[in-house]
């Protein structure tokens, strides 16, 4: 592994940089789950008594932001590269939600036109009780621009 | 291929998921900007998108992550998706018809899982997202 991303990983992985409140309401995780195609009623209609969130609605759930303030600046543009979600239990409406943020991996993947860095930022959410019920990682590239 | 599946035990290695084609309709995705969020230009007005560098307005990634989830749940209606890994390879064009895909590469018995790749492809079979989920069923 290169020397600079070492150096990012023992500096910044598994320490938490944000801590956000989500109130949950239940039309806004219905209209994810229409437009998405779901058509379950579990998920479509208010009234369902086991009505709950598609699983990747925690997706939708945003932080103040995705790296530590401290992070430094890498040479190149971010992008989101994707999405993971690990379930663990249903998202009611009316839950009132934590998310919990720290970069949970970095690691770099070489191509004709350089390297690139991953930061994987996961956002651990947990219900009013305590209880862990999804992991929610965002994954960003920056592609590193020549410094020739 | 088994338009619906309700257990484990209906699920076949190899097996090809009923193809899913997603709504990326502006209208649709006009809907989710204005409920969900995402509303922005580059996603709900294909002009802005252009000037942003797109060849026109882009489907969210959260919501091409959620018909993947959709794509699965009408295939298998008791199924809990417990792991979705979705990677944004290219972007998904709004007003462009889409096909969402899916093959069961793994069943495990013993703890009731099947792994499952998922592909969303545009007109030309390209690939824009590709990943894997992980789904337990009764």
């Amino acid at each position: 592994m290169d020397t600079d991303i070492e150096e990012l990983r023992e500096r910044f992985l598994n320490i938490e940089f944000d801590e956000v409140e989500f109130e949950i309401d239940g039309k806004r995780f219905r209209e994810y789950a229409l437009a998405s195609g779901e058509t379950d009623p579990k998920f479509t209609e208010i009234d369902h008594p086991n009505f709950q969130a598609p699983p990747t609605f925690v997706s939708t759930l945003v932080g103040r932001r995705n790296f530590p303030p401290d992070f430094p600046p890498l040479n190149g543009v971010g992008m989101d590269a994707g999405k993971q979600v690990e379930w663990k239990a249903p998202v009611r409406d009316g839950a009132k939600l934590t998310g919990k943020s720290h970069l949970h991996d970095i690691y770099t993947k070489t191509g004709r036109s350089g390297r690139m860095v991953f930061l994987v930022t996961r956002m651990e959410i947990y219900d009013d009780g305590g209880t862990h019920i999804a992991n929610a990682d965002t994954r960003t590239v920056i592609r590193e621009r020549s410094s020739g | 291929m088994a338009d619906r599946v309700h257990s484990i035990a209906d699920v076949e290695f190899g097996e090809t998921l009923p193809a899913f084609d997603p709504d990326t309709s502006l209208d649709n995705i006009k809907r989710f900007g204005r409920h969900v969020g995402w509303g922005t230009g580059r996603f709900t007005d294909h002009e802005i998108a252009r000037k942003e560098g797109f060849p026109g307005a882009i489907v969210p990634g959260v919501l091409s992550q959620g018909f993947l989830g959709a794509m699965i749940h009408r295939w298998a209606p008791n199924a809990q998706i417990t792991v979705i890994d979705t990677v944004f390879r290219a972007p998904v064009l709004v007003d462009h018809p889409h096909k969402i895909t899916g093959v069961v590469t793994n069943i495990d018995e013993d703890e009731k899982t099947v792994e499952i790749d998922i592909t969303v492809t545009n007109e030309a079979n390209e690939t824009r997202v590709f990943g894997t989920a992980t789904i337990k069923l009764p």
